[in-house]
């Protein structure tokens, strides 16, 4: 078996081998640096980097991102009366409080702050005299029922149930505008940004635990971009406690598997030296972590100790013939070098097809990752054999693999019968229907986030279940389609503008998934009515002029500076597909009747217009991902081994993987979305390591001159272990991640996992059953051969 | 009683009219610029623009619903006009050709009916309700109509803002202004007018504003009321030369005389005197008579509006007017589209 290496050293082994040493310290005093580098790196989200930058919704949301502005960052306590209502001395003696606390907490707009403590709260009614009104609270409140009694009448009268009073009277909301950056306490001319992390554990203390300790009645509900975006970051640190388990795991099977703590330590500290290195470079080159590219380690680690598996399986088998450690690691060198060049360019080949896709997080996914498997071609492929030459490997290991290189092996000879002209049809078969069901199955599969609520954190989490509680006792939804109307200066409170929007409004009300629409008008017709005594039969736009420009005078942030842009805010039902897909057409039909010349509708922004971009984006990038990778693969399969055969024995059984793979979303209910679709190309292009390593021995023995399904029994006993174990440990890389707070990292991790185990699987199953109708083993019996690896 | 007012009380803009001057003031928040340029809408006959068939028509804003014969016929918000042959149970949406807020309608028997709304328009019925054609509109107003009354197939009279009153003697194939029969120099607002049983026509309208006419509206009487707050509707009892009138804040008054001299009917809720505005009423068969308005207020007189038992609905919502569903139910319309209720105007119970 040992019998088709030949001894002739190639000029790369010759510079490698001939100069340990020096390769030895130049990896050593990179590391140096790179680990400087590493410690350097920092999380960082950045919004603009998780959305599709160049779509036509987006550049028009940006373009009028200031107009826009006080739509934006707020927080939204719920403080919440679990026995009884919110009038009750002790329920406003504690939302007071939190008020005041909430007053001093850094990057807080004190003046925007809202909650029925708040002076600017008011009360209105019509009377015989005009408008009559106060604060909601009055000076006079004392706590006594009398009080309280005038407190619940005056809330009726405020209109704030629904907004600041849940539609139950059992719950309020103190609201909090942020501010990006406000001034540093000690130095008021400095500006701070704000650190939504901080910000949030903030929240978390002072208020969350400290006031449902001292008031055991309320329980604090918290809602907001911040927030999110603080336990998100929480839940990236998380991810760090994944790698420690993957890692120690991984040690585990290493040590089972070599059988040798040399080469185990070997593996794993080279294979770690690659991570450093990626973070290193992705610092150097001007990156951060976000919660995307903080998987691209996970995937490095698992990529590099297959590598390293591969390359310490070839050692310990050549060591069995060799004299010294020198010898055998030169050899394996020799003989793993190209195969693994090979399955490492096919890894980079699907990463960088990501990059086509025009989203920032995957475009860094995409970078990091072809860095990161860079990286392994030097510390898993020169430096570990290196590193071996000098280590050598365990005599009970060699002494291990020198007698499973003569035995007979049970299983690999059941598994060699996949080759056999029985089971090989019926394994065709049974791929065909699952292919076919897989296929129809997949029908099922939709387009972007399916979950309620953010759906970067999981259904059950606490920001969800927060969410879930605002929605359901408030009028408000948290998915929103801003469509932006655009007038010229002074234009937007004209008649001619307002009635059109008025009639957006109406059209989008009557589209199916839409629960409200509001925008200047809303006011307008609520301050005309109120100019009109409250009478319902004013309940309209005017005609007149003064009386509109009048009506919008108190919608804040419902138009921009020069009145030439007001926002209408659709609030959906869902952020499904078919919901967004529905409601964007509704607009885009709308504009293309009504759109002149002093007045546009333009679409979106708004949390559901960025999902409907970002949707759009990954509907057209889903299939030309797909092609692409294939194509790739492909490719370099046809140069490798220059055979139609040998590419499709490769790649049919990523083909099946891919279609189960999209039945299993559709199963799961996991939608095709930023998260979802590199693993597309990152399962294929990892994939096809397995078929190249199994095809590449299996050709060599049917040169050898052996019968298919004996090729195949040779070819699983020197590398099926190595397969079976590379499989197992990427798998293990990525399934920690299912654990994570962070519903897309979860998504991601079950479907690599699935992926990578199918795969797997499917080179060791369908490969050889391909074989046998696509190769003919006569014909390569004996023959040199025209593949990369024939020598 | 009437709890105090707090805080602050600013001087009521009476009218549209008066409003330049408070936007004036509110202008130098910063907020608006004010265009002064009034750029008067079109009276040019642009094609037909009919309300958009909506199934959610009948849970928009709706402000007046009547009989036409059996038929129930609601009116409001963007040109919707709904139909029910059910007692309300279900609503057909007719065919009408505005999108503006209609806020009144009135049908002399089962076919003839008109509808009265924004840009000063007038729509007719010769179907019950189901279709309907423009008759009048004039955008140069830049003010509704609020009310219309017929005495028969020809003559008719419809009240509006700014002391508007206009007059057709041929089913309202010509309107004719004739604002200038009544006394009201400060164009106060016209809100509401009603036939007196066995005494003539009465309008309600801003700030307490009164008008009889016993000659079927050719000569008017400007009567001073007993309430300075807009009174928003005016309605018969059963008994001769009986009526009420309401408006803001819970304000009831009665008359036996033809508005020659009045009463207040107080009105208590739970939790003391009601304090909503009042915006529409009803006659019902039996003589009693339901007043509904803001706050989902629904009040009922057995004894011809001598004395009204108050109900709140827990909705909350604004009623702007009500009528009989015809099997001893309500038909309450107003925020939130047209619903039936109760008798007391409780909603029904599921079944």
């Amino acid at each position: 078996m040992s019998s088709h290496h030949n001894d002739k050293a190639t000029f790369l082994e010759r510079l490698i081998f001939n100069n340990r040493p020096a390769v030895i310290v130049i990896c050593l005093l990179v590391s140096i640096f790179l680990f400087w580098q590493a410690t350097l790196i920092r999380p960082s989200t950045s919004f603009e980097k998780m959305i599709p930058l160049k779509h036509p919704f987006i550049e028009k949301m940006m373009e009028h991102r200031n107009d826009l502005a006080n739509l934006g960052n707020t927080v939204r306590i719920s403080v919440e009366a679990k026995d009884g209502d919110i009038f009750t001395k002790e329920y406003m003696e504690t939302l007071r409080q939190i008020n005041d606390e909430v007053f001093y907490i850094s990057g807080v707009d004190r003046s925007g702050l809202k909650s029925l403590w708040s002076p600017s709260v008011r009360w209105t009614e019509v009377t015989e005299e005009g408008f009559a009104g106060g604060e909601v609270i009055p000076q006079s409140y004392n706590g006594s029922p009398q009080s309280l009694d005038q407190l619940r009448n005056n809330v009726l009268k405020s209109g704030q149930v629904g907004r600041l009073v849940a539609n139950d009277f059992k719950s309020s909301i103190v609201d909090i505008p942020l501010l990006e950056a406000y001034p540093d306490p000690q130095d008021q001319g400095k500006l701070l940004a704000l650190d939504y992390q901080k910000f949030s554990h903030e929240l978390e203390d002072k208020i969350r635990t400290k006031f449902q300790e001292q008031n055991p009645n309320v329980q604090i509900h918290i809602v907001g971009f911040a927030k999110k975006v603080g336990d998100l970051i929480d839940g990236l640190i998380m991810v760090v406690l994944f790698f420690g388990v993957a890692f120690v795991i991984t040690l585990v099977l290493l040590l089972w598997f070599t059988n040798c703590l040399r080469s185990t330590i070997a593996v794993l500290s080279t294979t770690l030296v690659a991570v450093v290195w990626q973070l290193g470079l992705m610092h150097f080159f001007g990156f951060g972590l976000d919660p995307y590219s903080m998987l691209v380690p996970f995937l490095i680690f698992a990529i590099g100790i297959s590598h390293g598996v591969q390359k310490i399986n070839g050692i310990a088998l050549q060591s069995s013939e060799a004299d010294n450690a020198l010898t055998a690691a030169r050899r394996t060198f020799r003989q793993l070098f190209l195969p693994g060049m090979i399955a490492i360019l096919a890894d980079a080949v699907g990463f960088i097809t990501l990059l086509i896709i025009d989203i920032g997080v995957i475009r860094e996914l995409a970078i990091g990752a072809s860095i990161g498997v860079a990286v392994i071609v030097f510390t898993n492929l020169i430096l570990l054999p290196v590193a071996i030459s000098y280590a050598g490997i365990s005599a009970r290991a060699i002494a291990r693999s020198k007698k499973d290189a003569n035995r007979e092996h049970p299983f690999w000879r059941l598994l060699s019968n996949f080759a056999s002209p029985k089971v090989a049809p019926i394994s065709i078969a049974l791929a065909l229907v699952a292919f076919g069901g897989g296929l129809w199955y997949s029908q099922n599969l939709k387009i972007g986030d399916l979950d309620q609520g953010a759906p970067e954190l999981r259904p059950d989490s606490r920001y969800n279940k927060d969410n879930n509680f605002i929605i359901s006792n408030y009028s408000t939804s948290s998915d929103v389609l801003v469509v932006m109307v655009k007038t010229k200066a002074e234009g937007c409170s004209r008649y001619e503008a307002m009635a059109p929007i008025d009639q957006l409004m109406w059209k989008m009300q009557n589209t199916e998934g839409v629960q409200s629409a509001i925008s200047l008008v809303t006011v307008s017709k609520q301050m005309i009515k109120g100019m009109n005594e409250g009478n319902l039969k004013w309940e309209t736009l005017s005609r007149n002029p003064d009386v509109l420009n009048n009506s919008i005078a108190r919608a804040d942030g419902l138009y921009n500076n020069n009145c030439s842009l007001a926002p209408v805010l659709v609030f959906l039902n869902d952020h499904k597909a078919e919901t967004l897909d529905r409601a964007v057409h509704a607009v885009q039909d709308f504009a293309r009747e009504n759109n002149k010349d002093g007045l546009e509708f333009i679409l979106a922004a708004g949390n559901a217009g960025i999902e409907a971009a970002t949707n759009e984006v990954i509907k057209e990038s889903e299939l030309i991902i797909l092609i692409l990778v294939y194509l790739c693969v492909a490719t370099m399969c046809m140069i490798t081994f220059r055979s139609w055969a040998a590419t499709l024995c490769i790649v049919l059984p990523l083909v099946l993987t891919s279609v189960l793979g999209n039945a299993l979303m559709a199963f799961m209910g996991i939608g095709v979305k930023v998260a979802t679709l590199p693993v597309v190309a990152l399962g294929v292009g990892i994939g096809v390591d397995y078929g190249i390593y199994i095809y590449s021995r299996l050709e060599s023995f049917l040169r050898a001159g052996l019968p298919l399904q004996e090729a195949y029994y040779q070819t699983l006993k020197s590398t099926g272990k190595a397969v079976l174990f590379t499989g197992l440990c990427l798998a293990i890389g990525v399934c920690t991640w299912i654990f994570s707070a962070i519903k897309f990292q979860a998504d991601m991790g079950l479907m690599l996992t699935f992926m990578l185990l199918w795969n797997m699987f499917g080179a060791l199953w369908l490969l050889p059953a391909l074989a046998r109708f696509l190769i003919k083993p006569e014909k390569l019996a004996g023959q040199k051969g025209n593949s990369l690896f024939a020598h | 009683m009437s709890e105090p007012v707090m805080g602050w009380v600013v001087c009521r803009p009476r009218a549209a009219r008066r409003v330049a001057l408070l936007a004036t003031a509110l202008s130098l928040f910063g907020a608006v610029v004010l265009s002064t340029a009034v750029q008067a809408a079109s009276d040019t006959t642009a094609p037909a623009v009919f309300a958009i068939e909506s199934p959610k028509a009948a849970k928009g804003l709706m402000i007046d619903v009547v009989h036409a014969g059996k038929r129930l016929v609601a009116v409001g918000d963007r040109g919707h006009i709904l139909y029910s042959d059910d007692q309300g149970s279900t609503w057909t949406q007719a065919k009408v050709p505005t999108r503006q807020l209609l806020t009144a309608v009135f049908f002399t028997d089962d076919k003839q009916g008109w509808a009265v709304g924004h840009d000063a328009q007038i729509l007719a019925s010769t179907d019950g309700g189901a279709t309907w054609a423009v008759q009048y509109q004039d955008l140069k107003r830049e003010a509704p109509l609020l009310d219309i009354w017929f005495k028969d197939a020809s003559h008719g009279l419809a009240v509006g803002a700014y002391g508007a009153l206009i007059e057709t003697t041929d089913g309202g194939k010509t309107w004719e202004d004739v604002s200038d029969r009544l006394d009201n120099e400060d164009q106060f607002h016209l809100n509401a007018i009603a036939r007196i049983k066995d005494a003539g026509l009465f309008i309600v309208g801003e700030q307490g504003s009164m008008f009889r006419s016993s000659d079927d509206g050719q000569t008017w009487e400007k009567l001073e009321g007993p309430y300075e707050g807009s009174l928003f509707g005016v309605i018969s009892t059963a008994q001769p030369q009986t009526l009420l009138a309401y408006g803001l804040r819970g304000n009831l008054y009665r008359s036996t005389d033809f508005g020659s001299t009045w009463e207040q009917v107080e009105l208590n809720a739970a939790r003391g005197a009601l304090e909503f505005g009042l915006s529409g009423a009803t006659l019902l068969d039996d003589g009693a008579l339901v007043v509904v308005g803001n706050g989902g207020s629904v009040v009922v007189s057995h004894d011809d509006g001598l004395t009204f038992s108050v109900f709140n609905r827990p909705d909350r919502i604004s009623l702007s007017a009500v009528t009989a569903a015809g099997n001893g139910n309500l038909i309450l319309v107003g925020q939130g589209g047209v619903r039936v209720a109760k008798p007391t105007g409780a909603e029904l119970e599921k079944q």
